[in-house]
């Protein structure tokens, strides 16, 4: 995701990329190709050094980096830009909460799917009122996870599968999202009431989950399902998000588009039009779902510009590793099935 | 010399794995040595999906072939279940994952890292080039060496089975390294390694989609193996380059493959067939449409579709 962001960055007119640091001398090469100035190998290094030169930080780095990398960073004066999960547990992620209110500085995780049009738009459509009161949201993403074959070949990184540096599985990696986004939908604070991992692949850690959740107030129960188990490959996207509500439901199937090809064609088309009589081009509105991570970074630099709130905070990020832990917990103390006696 | 190769439908009539591996390997006429201590089976584990996505060797019917193996030699003998590091795989995970680890522990054999191995370094000359080899010493003396592919389709060799399974043998697991020289490096490595015999796992086949093609293939010459399996996926074997160059090295002569029980077509008939060459030219063409778009339309590409 490092080099997802960096390229971003680079393509906004209000950014300036001055440094980087990835211990990857390939990394680097490719960051200085791409007119990076100040390279690191060490980012504790970066972030003492870079101090005074630098308003933000991006942090991508495996998740047992985030906290160190997020405090270092807050208590440097940047502002923080993380990648998910905010950390790999609960207490540092309410250590996280309290740095980032100590600090005074725009702090945004990155929730990528909340920015994803079709996502956008039946949140839009469940606040007008379009399916009445949300009774059920059915949530879900089976994809390759950490299993994807890149079109470089490097071997899964093992801090993947060991859940003391990941925070977890599947649940942790795919179901952060989905749990933010029941989060996102029902606005309210959510239970575990049933968790169910799926350790198939004989790994530490799960390689699916099903969980669901129960909101406190208006009992929503959201239904989360999650694997790395699946060989797919873009443009196939197993993902699809369902509010199930009193006056009908809506569904992200219904907007994701049918034919990615043709999707890709037709907004081709309008960036180049736009780009020929002056308009402003839609990044990465040809690939769909990498139109989110533009979105998301674009945001958080509004939000420093306008002293504004970033609209994915650290509380969110504690609420969500808040269910996956629990889920954990209930599937370790009752096998999942909570409620058979 | 006529050499055979055996195809069997698998599951008819309620018979079990063992009776068909059996079955197969009647047909070719296979006689297991005598005694032996040490008997390698050499897995196609290329990446740790399942082997119903028609990518790796069935654990079931590995454990077809154990059992066969134990009503021959006994409890005593030494089985080893083996493959080697690749590019992007790790057997530390592979092994569990697939559920080899699992299979170990049932059937009491031992799970072999062949990047772990010890080598034996080779330099074989192919077609005017010179290919470093680390060969794992254990495949070169066991008593017993069966190679136990999958039936699939690969972009950059059309197919991948028998010949090509071996070169996942290679104990280097940067494999990639070898890819401009792939059909000189396949052949290379099957000057080296030759397997008592040849099971391929068709049970699950590869081709555009996985499909259940419930197939068993046995032979003694890896390069048989190759010419039919080739066939049943649906291409002229002799438009593969490293057949081509296989016959070139006297590893097998086409005309001397017989080809026994179940015909070709009854299995080439249900294979979905991949082009290649569409395939490759796909994937070309939206990279350059891609790029093409980008610098016109001042957009980004993703790094994840441009790194090469």
């Amino acid at each position: 995701m490092g080099k997802q962001h960096l390229v971003d960055c680079l393509y906004m007119k209000e950014v300036k990329v001055v440094a980087a640091a990835d211990p990857s001398k390939k990394a680097l090469n490719k960051a200085q190709a791409l007119g990076v100035a100040n390279l690191y190998t060490d980012y504790a290094e970066f972030l003492n050094k870079e101090k005074n030169n630098v308003d933000a930080v991006i942090i991508s780095v495996p998740n047992f980096l985030h906290f160190d990398a997020i405090r270092l960073s807050l208590e440097s004066g940047f502002n923080v830009f993380t990648e998910k999960p905010l950390a790999v547990n609960v207490q540092q992620c309410k250590d996280i909460v309290k740095l980032v209110q100590d600090s005074g500085r725009k702090f945004m995780v990155g929730h990528n799917l909340r920015f994803v049009p079709a996502v956008e738009k039946i949140k839009a459509d469940l606040e007008k009122g379009v399916i009445g009161n949300l009774e059920v949201a059915t949530i879900e993403e089976i994809l390759n996870g950490p299993f994807s074959h890149p079109r470089v070949p490097a071997p899964v990184a093992d801090w993947w599968f060991d859940p003391q540096k990941s925070g977890g599985g599947a649940l942790t990696d795919l179901g952060y999202h989905m749990i933010d986004l029941f989060n996102f939908f029902t606005g309210e604070d959510a239970d575990v009431i049933f968790s169910d991992l799926s350790y198939k692949y004989n790994l530490p850690v799960e390689e699916g989950a099903t969980i669901v959740l129960l909101t406190n107030k208006s009992l929503i129960r959201g239904i989360i399902n999650v694997g790395w188990y699946q060989k797919s490959v873009f443009p196939k996207y197993n993902f699809r998000a369902i509010l199930h509500g009193d006056a009908g439901f809506l569904s992200t199937d219904d907007l994701v588009p049918k034919k990615m090809y043709s999707h890709a064609a037709k907004e081709g088309a309008k960036n180049i039009l736009k780009r020929i009589v002056g308009g402003k081009v839609r990044r990465l509105s040809y690939t769909y779902y990498w139109e989110s991570y533009y979105k998301e970074l674009a945001l958080f630099f509004e939000c420093i510009e306008k002293d504004t709130e970033p609209p994915t905070t650290a509380v969110d990020g504690l609420k969500t590793v808040q269910i996956i832990e629990d889920a954990y917990k209930l599937y370790k103390n009752t096998k999942g099935r909570k409620n058979v006696d | 010399m006529l050499t055979n190769v055996s195809l069997v439908k698998t599951g008819t009539n309620g018979r079990s794995l063992k009776v068909d591996v059996a079955k197969a390997l009647d047909l070719i006429g296979f006689t297991f040595p005598p005694k032996v201590n040490t008997i390698i089976i050499k897995l196609n584990l290329c990446y740790y999906w399942n082997a119903s996505t028609g990518q790796t060797t069935d654990p079931q019917y590995v454990s077809a072939v154990i059992d066969h193996l134990r009503e021959i030699y006994g409890d005593d003998v030494e089985i080893q279940l083996a493959e080697a590091d690749a590019s992007a795989m790790k057997t530390k995970y592979t092994f569990p994952i697939l559920g080899y680890t699992t299979l170990a522990e049932q059937k009491k054999v031992k799970l072999l890292n062949l990047s772990e191995d010890a080598v034996q370094e080779k330099e074989i000359q192919v077609n005017g080039s010179k290919i470093a080899l680390k060969v794992p010493k254990s495949l070169l003396q066991s008593d017993l060496f069966i190679n136990m592919p999958k039936l699939k389709v690969m972009r950059a060799t059309h197919i991948s089975c028998a010949m090509k399974n071996l070169f996942g043998a290679i104990a280097y697991p940067r494999k990639v390294t070898y890819h401009p020289q792939l059909a000189e490096t396949i052949v290379a490595i099957n000057t080296v390694l030759k397997p008592n015999l040849n099971l391929v796992d068709g049970l699950v086949a590869l081709g555009r989609f996985p499909v259940k093609l419930n197939l068993i293939m046995a032979g003694t010459n890896t390069f048989a193996v190759d010419w039919t399996a080739a066939q049943i996926m649906g291409y002229k074997p002799s438009g593969i380059k490293f057949l081509k160059e296989a016959i070139k090295e006297n590893l097998g002569n086409p005309r001397d493959i017989h080809v026994v029980g179940e015909k070709i077509e009854n299995f080439s008939k249900d294979f979905p067939t991949e082009n290649n060459f569409n395939a490759r030219l796909k994937m070309g063409l939206q990279l350059s449409f891609i790029k093409g778009y980008s610098r016109i339309a001042g957009d980004i590409i993703p790094p994840s579709l441009d790194d090469a």
